[in-house]
């Protein structure tokens, strides 16, 4: 199960993060996101171990913490894409694919001419449509 | 790098050492304790090394040197095991005691994150973290896996005091005494042993001792038996540079002086007992334990016939003892044995043998599936790679492999796992590797807390470390680790840690964490008792809108207990509570500009500006700083600052607003000001080198809470989200500089304030000062040059209404004060929209709105006018002997017509100056604005068509649309205005309305004739019957208001708002006769609604048009007069017609014009069907057939012949001259005779001609025509083409 997803800044700034969790958490999870972020930055910054993979978007599995599993995703305008799972076994491909989605609203909710760049994605549609590629993804990954 | 050199080297040299038990009696101690120290540590300074310099052999006979060398001494009790609990304890204490020292930092501020990069490691971590490090690997010393912790070597003490020495040497060794390792068969019992007698000089001289010690020479052999005398200092005075104690003493109590009983040969006699002991000793016994060792693994272990052997044996040993996995070794058997070799080389530093044994045994103890020691094992032989700098992989993979081991092993290797994982860490430590010794930090964290606390404390300094620095894992850990310091109540340490985390998230975005971060540390503090620490925090989170609400509140309720807490009121700076908009801030003061209300402070200076500009006397130079008169006599500094009135208020407007969804009270907000007093208008006027100086030296701050200032105070409360525009005021009553500072409130008992100065003031704040002035220093706009009280005139409009409809006419009143008791002189008043509102003419109020409005015979047109008196520009003058003082207010009337429906914004300026010339001020002005809703109402527009039939006659359309949305309206009136026109009613006064009013959206058209009374007067009088009844200049609309007496649109005010629509309309300043002015007159219809107010008061609405034209724009205008109908018989000859054409030139010039007639016809169908008027010829066919029947004689062949009267066949000429020219003079008319020739009996239209004038410019015609010419909006033809007017003969057959 998806338990966070965010959408992060490239001044490491948060533009959106929604939980999708009942427990009061957020707090949790803002310290993932936000700690897993040295990860990003040090594979950002260390182009020796991406070398094959040069536009390579997704980052891979970040963080592996006690319960969490911690995925990235960097688009070309360095907004990264966290994902935050309990899912133990998540095959690439799925995650590939969640992000790949994920960013396409993300450029929808950011074309939208009333969005501010750089300030938090304030868009009810935009949450929306994560929250339904979120259910879609925990669908797609058990069957 | 040498990996001796490194901190795990230098820690293994110190910790990997051999073991010498102590055995003593208390008689030794007590002697030792004299210098408040026990035996082992008065010892312990001088078993450390640092170059002992012993010649070694390895086992291969290689000679090498032993430098560093430590033996460590232990009480044989403490040979053992520690207690799990116990040490627990101590790691506690020894937390909590550094907790404690941490108190002095406490209150500064973290450092920024860049100043955390740079400064160096040992700064930044807790120097009590190696410390608890020992400690932590201390917990798993004495193992029975391991053999280094073994003693090597036992001394055995006995004092010169004891009775009978040598049996108490030979007590020392009873079993039952000694530690459980050297019984249970764990180790060797046979150890080395030395003899040690101390000799306390206190007690005496050492001769007993000799005698002793000899004895024991004679007893256990002459090398083992030493003799230590201590204490030869009496006086116990002794001081020593360099206590060697102190580093061992970690914990120890200052109070009483170390080793003061010991003098210098004392401390020698220690280093020489210890180094002979280590020298000739231990090391040597060590030396040959290796060898022996070696010897018998060679035996039975080296070579390839004794691995097979072994592996064989091994294997055939598959059943493993079910017995715990550490008994099945004794010291006995070969694999203990080995190991003892590897440990013994390792502390001989001859790591290669170390490690070749360590890797021999390794493999069986996997094979034995005795993971402690196969995990100790590894653990050692990763160390020794580490010494040997071998092969790092192999030392990491040893590491990782004796860590993994220990985990599993579960509780019981907790201890050992955390010992390796500390070494493991400082050998990827030494390697830079710091972000995997963290990950090892964070595998070290066990259930426990403030274990794990400390090593997520460690971990997040190793992230800090890392390159590049991973700042985030780094706050991270901290917090992590600060909520299990704060679950085990190490408040201290958990303050640290969070503290040292806000470096990385104070500057953060990411709210909640910072929230959190800062709330905790505010709590923490809060409960150490630390309040306005806590409170500083506590600020941080306050005005956390993205928290919900629940949040919210909680923050709040918690920064009230910890502000109540602190129990007292004071100032805290940087309340965001409310938050303060600061773009918002605005100033409004009063020099010689003043105003009427707040609404008229809000204007813009620009538009004030542009007002004034005829009203205020112009001075040479900058006519806008009056202060410019008195140069000499003001400093340079008052001209440039603000100038406000002693005792008049300046009132700031500044705008608070509540983040939360929380309400909160404010209360006492009001300004923070300073006034200072200064003397320098007096004693120093031209001094402007020295004015600097003088400032400090004559201005006397006074604070504001002395009687100098009055300050407004409000209280008010915001809700969830609110915001609120506050208008504070402050009044200085002496004369003085006044500083606005800043604003406080205070909020549930603590005082927030807010300086303007904490920003600077990007934005130009006080209005009206010049640009130049407000780059110069933008807090001159909050700094203000009080002077002496002038006279203030107050005014207001009494009454004004919100909202009008447009047209409606309204007597105001405008009421100035003056509530001083100086006189003011020479009033004006000029008012930005003449359209709207218009000064009335008496100082009295009009008691009789009627009488101002109605006709009455003795009104005097220009009388009225006349009284007005206009000064240029639209400037009033009030009257000479108006005079405005105390109690007594001027009342003066004014009209309001809502002229637009618009919002309308009115502007007025009145100008007063003081009858006291001595006052600072020349001059003031008072600012009025008023905000008018003008509704729609009647929307009236006119055409105006000629007359076909008469000359100079017009008719009239109005059409009325009621757009009023509520409001029905009475039409009663319609006048033009001046002498040129008359107009008269086309139907009966009582069927032009059938309802007699216009309701919501309707709209109507009235008929009227329109007649120019200058013609009539000399031409239509002979030539046109006058059919209008009456030709006045008022036509009265509805029979209800015929009892009603008539409105006099020549009158004021009607006549000013006439005069300004005209203004409004266009610039024809010159009159042109082919327009006409209406002013249409209509009453509201009294509604249930409007019947409360002004019930008695008759109101009145006045609509104006302008410059009507008659609809013909050419000059040349004419009629053909002639018979309509004619009989005639047509059998004996076809008939001539004569007709007649009059045509007028209304122009000033003289116009030539020609006639030419065409006989084709066609041209009826050309008829503009324009204003509701109708081809009257097809009328004619369709209304009455019967009269067409006559003319075609009844027949249906004849109707055939009606043809030609539409057809384009012409049937009849123009008989007359084809062409006429002539020339007319200007305003004159002329009859030309025309003739036309008809063949047939029918109906004519004669409108088959044209005519061409063109007018002549004569004398002073080219400055016409360039006046025309530039003003393009009035260019009037020329010249031009007119076909003719449709003009109907009907000739029909004589009989």
């Amino acid at each position: 199960m998806i338990v966070c997803v965010a959408v992060v800044g490239h001044q490491n700034n948060p533009l959106y993060i929604q939980s999708f969790t009942e427990a009061d958490d957020a707090l949790k999870l803002h310290h993932i996101v936000h700690c897993s972020l040295d990860v990003v930055d040090e594979r950002v910054n260390n182009p020796k171990k991406s070398g094959p993979t040069l536009n390579e978007t997704f980052l891979g599995l970040l963080y592996p913490t006690e319960n969490y599993k911690v995925y990235g995703y960097l688009t070309n305008t360095k907004v990264k894409f966290i994902l935050v799972t309990t899912d133990l076994d998540v095959r690439d491909v799925d995650v590939r694919n969640f992000f790949r989605r994920f960013h396409a609203a993300y450029v929808d909710a950011v074309s939208n001419p009333f969005h501010v760049p750089g300030k938090k994605i304030t868009s009810r549609t935009f949450a929306e449509r994560v929250s339904n590629i979120v259910k879609s993804f925990g669908l797609s990954s058990t069957g | 790098m040498d990996p001796a050199g490194t901190p795990l080297g230098k820690m293994l040299l110190e910790e990997i050492t051999p073991v010498v038990m102590v055995l003593r009696t208390p008689s030794v101690e007590e002697a030792c304790v004299k210098n408040g120290l026990s035996f082992v540590e008065m010892l312990s300074p001088f078993c450390n090394f640092s170059n002992i310099d012993v010649p070694l052999r390895t086992s291969s006979d290689q000679p090498y040197r032993l430098h560093k060398f430590k033996l460590r001494l232990f009480y044989e009790s403490d040979v053992r095991q520690p207690n799990i609990e116990v040490a627990k304890e101590r790691l506690k204490q020894v937390i909590t005691k550094a907790g404690e020292k941490e108190n002095l930092e406490l209150i500064s501020d973290p450092p920024q994150v860049s100043n955390l990069l740079d400064s160096s490691k040992s700064e930044l971590l807790p120097s009590w973290f190696e410390y608890l490090n020992k400690e932590l690997i201390r917990t798993a010393s004495f193992s029975e896996h391991e053999t280094f912790d073994h003693p090597v070597g036992c001394l055995l003490v006995v004092s010169s005091k004891d009775e009978q020495p040598i049996n108490r040497f030979i007590d020392h060794f009873n079993t039952n005494k000694l530690p459980s390792l050297l019984n249970d068969g764990a180790m060797d019992p046979k150890i080395l042993k030395h003899y040690l007698l101390v000799h306390d000089n206190h007690d005496g001289s050492s001769e007993k001792a000799s005698k002793i010690l000899s004895e024991m020479k004679s007893t256990f052999g002459t090398n083992e038996c030493h003799l230590l005398c201590i204490n030869s200092s009496q006086d116990a005075k002794m001081e020593h540079q360099d206590d060697p104690w102190a580093s061992y003493k970690y914990d120890g109590s200052p109070v009483q002086r170390l080793g003061c009983c010991l003098d210098v040969d004392d401390i020698s006699a220690l280093k020489d007992l210890m180094h002979e002991f280590s020298s000739k000793h231990v090391i040597p016994y060590m030396e040959q334990k290796v060898r022996i060792l070696n010897q018998q693994v060679s035996a039975t272990r080296r070579g390839f016939r004794n691995q097979i052997k072994n592996l064989w044996w091994r294997k055939g040993k598959d059943d493993p003892n079910e017995m715990p996995s550490g008994s099945m070794y004794t010291f006995s058997s070969i694999e203990s044995q080995i190991r003892v070799l590897g440990d013994h080389a390792f502390m001989l530093h001859d790591y290669e043998l170390a490690l070749a044994n360590y890797r021999l045994i390794s493999t069986d103890y996997k094979l034995d599936k005795a993971w402690k020691r196969y995990a100790g094992v590894q653990e050692m032989m990763a160390l020794a790679y580490f010494l040997l700098d071998q092969s790092r992989k192999e030392a990491e993979y040893c590491m990782e492999n004796a860590f993994n081991t220990y985990l599993k092993l579960g509780s019981s290797g907790q201890q050992n796992a955390t010992r390796c994982g500390l070494w493991w860490i400082e050998m990827l430590k030494t390697r830079d590797q710091y972000k995997e010794a963290a990950s090892v930090y964070f595998r070290i964290c066990s259930e426990e807390l403030l274990h794990s606390a400390v090593m997520l404390e460690q971990a997040s300094y190793c992230y800090l470390f890392s390159k590049p620095p991973m700042l985030y894992k780094y706050g991270f850990h901290l917090v992590l680790s600060g909520d299990r310091y704060r679950k085990t109540d190490q408040i201290k340490h958990a303050i640290r840690t969070y503290r040292s985390a806000l470096s990385v998230y104070r500057e953060t975005t990411w709210s909640y964490i910072r929230d959190h971060v800062h709330f905790h540390i505010g709590q923490w503090y809060a409960l150490l008792g630390f309040h306005d620490v806590a409170v500083r925090h506590m600020l941080q989170v306050l005005a956390c809108s993205h928290q919900s609400k629940a949040t919210q509140e909680l923050f709040l309720r918690d920064f009230l207990q910890i502000f109540q807490g602190a129990g007292k009121t004071f100032e805290v700076p940087g309340l965001q509570l409310p938050v303060i908009d600061i773009s918002s801030l605005k100033v409004v003061f009063e020099d010689q500009r003043t105003y009427a209300s707040s609404l008229a402070a809000s204007v813009r200076e620009s538009l004030w500006r542009s007002l004034e500009e005829d009203l205020i006397p112009s001075l040479p130079g900058a006519r806008t700083n009056w202060l410019d008169v008195q140069t000499k006599l003001m400093p340079k500094r008052l001209r440039e600052s603000n100038v406000c009135v002693a005792g008049e208020a300046i009132k700031v407007v500044v705008e608070f607003k509540n983040p939360l969804q929380v309400p909160i009270p404010i209360s006492n907000v009001s300004l923070i000001c300073e006034l200072s007093r200064s003397e320098e208008e007096i004693s120093d006027t031209n001094a402007s080198t020295s004015e600097l100086a003088n400032d400090e030296d004559h201005q006397r701050v006074v604070s504001s809470d002395s009687g100098s200032v009055i300050l407004s105070e409000f209280d008010f409360s915001l809700g969830g989200g609110e915001k609120k525009l506050v208008e504070l005021t402050v009044t200085p009553k002496l004369e003085g500089t006044l500083k606005l500072v800043g604003v406080r409130w205070k909020f549930s008992g603590c005082v927030g304030f807010y300086t303007f100065e904490s920003i600077l003031l990007v934005k130009k704040i006080a209005r009206g000062k010049r640009k130049a002035k407000a780059k110069q220093s933008p807090l001159n706009d909050l700094k203000f040059v009080v002077i002496k009280p002038v006279p203030k005139l107050e005014g207001h409009i009494r009454s004004f209404p919100e909202k009008a409809y447009a047209g409606h006419i309204q007597p105001l009143i405008l009421e100035l004060k003056n509530q001083s008791n100086c006189s003011i002189k020479n009033l004006k008043m000029k008012i930005s929209h003449p359209r709207f509102l218009s000064i009335g003419n008496k100082e009295v109020p009009h008691v009789d709105f009627r009488a101002c409005l109605e006709k009455q015979s003795d009104n005097k047109q220009g009388g009225t006018r006349a009284n007005l008196k206009k000064a240029s520009q639209g400037v009033f003058l009030f009257p000479e002997d108006v005079a405005i003082k105390g109690d007594k207010p001027l009342l003066w009337p004014l009209w309001l017509r809502a002229a637009v429906p618009e919002n309308f914004l009115l502007y007025i300026i009145i100008y007063y100056e003081m009858e006291d010339a001595s006052s600072v001020m020349k001059y003031r002005t008072l600012r009025l604005h008023y905000n008018l809703q003008v509704l729609p109402s009647l929307d009236v527009s006119f055409k105006i068509s000629p007359c076909p039939s008469r000359l100079q006659e017009f008719l009239v359309r109005m059409d009325v649309v009621n757009k009023a949305s509520s409001q029905s309206f009475q039409v009663s009136q319609l006048s033009t205005v001046g002498d040129n026109w008359g107009i008269s009613r086309l139907q009966p006064i009582d069927g032009i309305i059938p309802s007699q009013s216009l309701t919501v959206g309707q709209a109507f058209s009235f008929f009227f004739m329109l007649k120019s009374r200058r013609l009539s007067s000399v031409d239509a009088a002979t030539h046109v019957p006058d059919l209008s009844p009456d030709v006045d200049n008022d036509v009265i609309l509805c029979p209800g208001s015929v009892k009603e007496p008539l409105v006099n649109a020549t009158h004021s005010p009607l006549a000013n708002f006439h005069d300004s629509e005209r203004l409004q309309h266009g610039i024809h300043n010159q009159k042109d006769d082919n327009t006409v002015d209406f002013v249409l007159i209509s009453r509201p219809l009294k509604s249930d609604t409007n019947s409360e107010e002004d019930s008695d008061q008759p109101q009145l609405f006045s609509h104006h048009a302008c410059y009507c034209r008659t609809a013909s724009t050419s000059p040349i205008s004419w009629t053909m007069i002639g018979p309509r109908t004619k009989y005639h018989n047509f059998s004996s000859s076809f008939c001539e017609i004569n007709l007649k054409m009059t045509i007028h030139n209304s122009s000033d010039a003289i116009a030539s014009i020609s006639i030419s007639t065409a006989d084709s016809a066609g041209q009826s169908d050309a008829l503009p069907s324009q204003g509701g008027w109708k081809p009257v010829v097809k009328e004619i066919k369709a209304a009455s057939p019967k009269a067409a029947g006559i003319i075609a004689g009844n027949s249906p062949e004849s109707l055939s012949s009606l043809k030609p009267v539409a057809s384009p066949v012409s049937s009849f000429i123009w008989s007359g001259s084809s062409s006429s020219n002539f020339q007319l003079g200007p305003r004159s008319s002329t009859d030309i005779p025309m003739q036309i020739c008809v063949f047939s009996p029918g109906t004519y239209d004669l409108s088959s001609y044209v005519l061409n004038w063109n007018l002549r410019q004569d004398d002073g015609g080219c400055d016409q025509l360039e006046a025309k010419e530039s003003n393009p909006e009035e260019t009037r033809k020329l010249s031009g083409t007119c076909s003719g007017y449709p003009y109907f003969l009907t000739v029909l057959q004589s009989v």
